[in-house]
């Protein structure tokens, strides 16, 4: 009995162990970093109390960072989300050459932020880049500045083009969950296109939504690569929290006022990762009852 | 409406595939080609180079450039390619492993507090790296890590391990108790029921975990920028670091090399994409 209990914990202990380690113990030590005056180079770090959180809060670039990052993540997840949806509706029945589709489509999501965010450039420049030359060709006389003007709407356009086909996929299985019996009965009843939309295929497909939306959000949040890529993490138009907090501790090295930054991002990630978990244990549960 | 369809699809095809296409058509051009302001998207053998026409002439020159190194660099992009690739399998390996192991203990054992060690390995993922990468610069500062291939492993077995025993424990659930209880009777070992009657049986499973784990090493960004200056610098934050350089970046070269690194991944998509819902959602949906 004593060997059998050992035995379960040697096959789930060393995973937990390496994720305490990798985790839970730098956590508590950036807690700790963020009361000192610590820098890189400091071997002897003073405590400073809270006036690390005090410059947090008092320096214009949190604000600006919080709302760089508030845009992007609701235009982000917004966008990819409308047009991820009304492709799924699109893509939903089957057709001749659906399955190559489906796979182009959902490369881009797999491939590297970073790596994506240099070659766009090519793409978005205003010199020869291929997308101003097609605008003006649809007959766009004044095609924007992507790259000195509109920053931050370049990251979000590559963000979308990566991330709708993630979107698409969740909605699809959300659509495709829908029992064929349902239109049918709402058909024999002649109910509208919309009303079948509004109250059949939208509440039906929504926790699967739901699920997606949390998903992105907590990546968006995180937006870092490709604001590193594009712009560098100093530049005002596109530094978002992570880029921020990037600056302050590696580049100007202070540990401390970075740890406080760190702690403060940390805080709205755990809030957010908490109604992720517990909705993911829930359509579980859900999905366990539907096909046992 | 059907004709709104597939407007609709054609047009995000055709949005969505471009960036693609135009990657793999920068990689074959004479640089003056690339930055022409008229879009060369013609192959035309024997064209002349730069002037105002959609033909150009391709070229292998930008791939063959690859193996030697640039101006100010000491290493050509296979150096960092090499470094990517060590990093990414051995991590991949690690995190399957401890992973399998794992969603094995939760599948079949009675352990204490199994939905919050769960939801904790959960949540691990979700931890921004910035918010813990300085004491983990510290602590690898100390027992030498810092820039080696050691420490991203280490650092990508962890940011894996979530998904890993997310994902294999929902395979695992999938294989019948039976199986491993007939071996046990016949007198096999827990161990030699693990890795005879669980692993094969499981071998689809963690063929598309480990997709995923390799797909996200070879993509990470955040720490390898922070931890590595020099030493072990993988793909993406080379390719990172050539921003602000603009006018001196060698287009058709970098485009050949962003190719070369990302067709192994379109592959895999390609290799999981039954399997890819899965793998996004933390194996939330199973299809």
């Amino acid at each position: 009995m004593r060997s059998a209990n050992l035995l379960k914990y040697g096959f789930v202990v060393p995973a937990i162990v390496l994720l305490i380690a990798m985790n839970i113990f730098p956590l508590i030590y950036t807690i700790v970093l963020s009361f000192t005056d610590a820098t890189l180079t400091s071997s002897e770090n003073a405590w400073v109390g809270v006036r690390n959180y005090g410059r947090v809060f008092s320096g214009g670039d949190y604000g600006t960072a919080l709302r760089t990052t508030g845009v992007f993540v609701v235009l982000a997840v917004g966008i990819e989300l409308l047009l991820g949806f009304a492709m799924a509706m699109a893509m939903k029945s089957d057709f001749r050459g659906k399955t190559p589709i489906m796979t182009i489509l959902l490369v881009p999501m797999m491939l590297s932020p970073a790596v994506m965010g240099l070659y766009w450039t090519i793409i978005l420049n205003g010199h020869y880049g291929v997308l101003n030359q097609m605008l003006a060709f649809v007959g766009m006389s004044d095609p924007p500045q992507w790259l000195t003007e509109h920053k931050l709407a370049s990251i979000l356009l590559i963000d979308v083009w990566m991330w709708t086909p993630f979107m698409m996929l969740i909605a699809l299985a959300g659509l495709n969950s829908i029992p064929r019996y349902i239109y049918e009965a709402a058909e024999i009843d002649r109910a509208s296109r919309w009303r079948v939309f509004s109250r059949i295929t939208l509440p039906m497909c929504a926790p699967l939504l739901v699920l997606a939306v949390l998903l992105r959000t907590t990546d968006a949040l995180k937006q870092f690569d490709l604001v590193m890529a594009l712009t560098g993490p100093n530049d005002v138009a596109t530094q978002t929290l992570s880029a921020c907090l990037f600056q302050r501790m590696i580049r100007e090295q202070e540990l401390g006022l970075g740890a406080a930054y760190a702690l403060v991002v940390l805080v709205m990630v755990i809030a957010l990762a908490t109604v992720f978990t517990r909705y993911i244990g829930w359509i579980q549960k859900k999905q366990g009852r539907t096909n046992p | 409406m059907k004709c709104l369809r597939w407007t609709g699809i054609v047009l995000y095809l055709c949005i969505g595939a471009l960036p693609l296409a135009w990657l793999v058509l920068t990689s074959i051009k004479h640089h003056p080609d690339v930055i022409s302001p008229t879009a060369k998207f013609v192959p035309a053998p024997g064209h002349e180079q730069g002037d105002r026409t959609v033909l150009f002439s391709p070229t292998l020159e930008g791939y063959g450039r690859l193996a030697s190194a640039g101006r100010r660099e000491s290493h050509s992009f296979f150096h960092y390619l090499v470094n990517s690739v060590i990093i990414g399998v051995l991590s991949t390996l690690c995190a399957v492993t401890l992973g399998t192991m794992c969603a094995y203990g939760f599948s079949r054992f009675r352990v204490a507090g199994a939905q919050d060690w769960l939801f904790f390995i959960l949540s691990t993922r979700f931890l921004p790296p910035l918010a813990v990468v300085v004491p983990i610069l510290l602590m690898y500062r100390t027992f030498g890590l810092q820039n080696s291939h050691v420490g991203l492993v280490l650092l990508y077995t962890s940011f894996n391990l979530s998904l890993a025993v997310w994902l294999m424990k929902g395979f695992i659930d999938d294989i019948p108790k039976a199986y491993e209880e007939a071996a046990l009777v016949d007198g096999y070992s827990r161990w030699q029921a693990f890795y005879r009657i669980i692993v094969p049986e499981a071998a689809t499973g963690i063929a598309v975990t480990a997709v995923f784990c390799l797909i996200s090493a070879l993509n990470e960004y955040g720490f390898a920028v922070t931890l590595n200056s020099q030493g072990a610098t993988t793909v993406p934050v080379y390719f990172a670091a050539l921003q602000g350089s603009i006018k001196g970046i060698p287009w058709p070269q970098l485009a050949a090399g962003t190719l070369l690194f990302v067709t192994p991944i379109v592959v895999f998509t390609v290799l999981v994409r039954k399997h890819l819902l899965r793998g996004v959602t933390f194996g939330t949906i199973k299809q």
